[in-house]
């Protein structure tokens, strides 16, 4: 995936094969096919023109109409489609309402959760390589295969839109709960989990970070990412 | 906010307004340097980010220009998650965090307060 001379760490670049390999596997919800149009309709929001006219109006959803088609066509629900280009073009003006939508799609909570960690973990990855001048990799090879239907039933209600992973809220000496509410977030699926933190445990840590740069100096950068994608967490 | 902690534990004063403004030095160390990077980055302004990374290169090292481009793609991603998923604030931090919020803005990036302003 990556082939270059620049000093990336080889737990980070084996963490994003991994992941590369393993959104295109069937999940619990998703099959294989379906996770990398997942991906490459996330790319697509990039470029779309009513994605734009969106991100331009005062409100989000005061515009509507068709997405960019991509090549190939789509196999996705075009509510799921919609939140997925709202996710990748516009996050900070996401509202419940998105999410709303797609279950009343008949989308199930655990299915939405599992496009929303397949998602963001190419989100990851593509950002990374384009931040770098490198080119974006190809779309995996879909794997064909059943789903699982596996998700975590002891999931509880904790405020956000959807059920988290139940944990206790024991704290460190950081002043940070043991498990955070953002581990907690795609708690519903235990794999959907396991995609995500598998990408991105090699880019942070909330302490001794191992990097070249400061613990502060990555915080700045967080800090500084969050309040450009408007993110309230 | 983390770099908060990061503060207390150096025993350095951040601004933490000026993480939220366009503008203004934190008192970060390379502070300008990893705002340009960053910005650049998460607006996909790609051939402005080319040209600041060989600049980072010179001024900030390879690694450390690598390593603060690795930090934000990964929260590029898992903003987007916690924007996704709604979830809220963990206790203690909403706790610690108010008078913050509410002098930097953030608030204003709530869920309740985005359905307010967006939804139709």
């Amino acid at each position: 995936m990556y082939t270059h001379e620049l000093p990336l760490r080889s737990n980070l670049t084996e963490a994003h094969a991994l992941s590369w390999r393993s959104i295109a596997e069937p999940g619990a919800f998703w099959t294989g096919p379906e996770r990398v149009e997942m991906v490459a309709q996330s790319r697509a929001a990039m470029n779309c023109k009513l994605c734009e006219e969106r991100k331009a109006a005062l409100s989000p959803f005061a515009v509507t109409g068709e997405h960019d088609e991509i090549r190939g066509g789509s196999d996705l629900p075009l509510v799921l489609v919609d939140a997925i280009h709202r996710i990748r073009s516009d996050p900070g003006r996401l509202t419940k309402s998105v999410f709303d939508q797609v279950v009343a799609a008949s989308i199930s909570e655990p299915a939405y959760v599992e496009m929303v960690s397949v998602v963001n973990s190419s989100v990851i990855i593509d950002t990374l390589h384009r931040s770098l001048g490198l080119s974006l990799p190809e779309l995996p090879e879909a794997r064909e295969g059943e789903v699982s239907g596996s998700y975590n039933t002891a999931a509880v209600d904790r405020g956000a839109w959807v059920p988290v992973l139940d944990a206790d809220q024991d704290l460190f000496d950081t002043g940070m709960p043991s498990v955070p509410n953002i581990l907690r977030s795609m708690g519903l699926v235990p794999s959907a989990v396991q995609l995500f933190f598998q990408t991105f445990r090699p880019h942070y840590a909330l302490v001794d970070i191992p990097l070249s740069i400061s613990q502060a100096q990555a915080e700045f950068v967080a800090a500084r990412v969050s309040a450009l994608n408007e993110c309230f967490y | 906010m983390r770099l908060r902690g990061s503060g207390e534990k150096e025993g350095r004063d951040y601004d933490l307004g000026a993480v939220t403004s366009d503008s203004g030095d934190a008192g970060v160390d390379q502070g300008a340097t990893l705002r340009a990077l960053t910005e650049a980055a998460i607006r996909s302004e790609w051939d402005l980010l080319d040209s600041l990374r060989g600049d980072a290169f010179t001024t900030l090292g390879e690694q450390q220009t690598v390593d603060a481009l690795t930090v934000a793609a990964a929260f590029n991603g898992i903003t987007r998650v916690a924007d996704s998923t709604g979830i809220p604030l963990d206790d203690a931090m909403a706790e610690a965090t108010t008078s913050i919020r509410a002098a930097t803005g953030i608030d204003q990036y709530s869920y309740a307060e985005k359905s307010a302003r967006y939804d139709l």
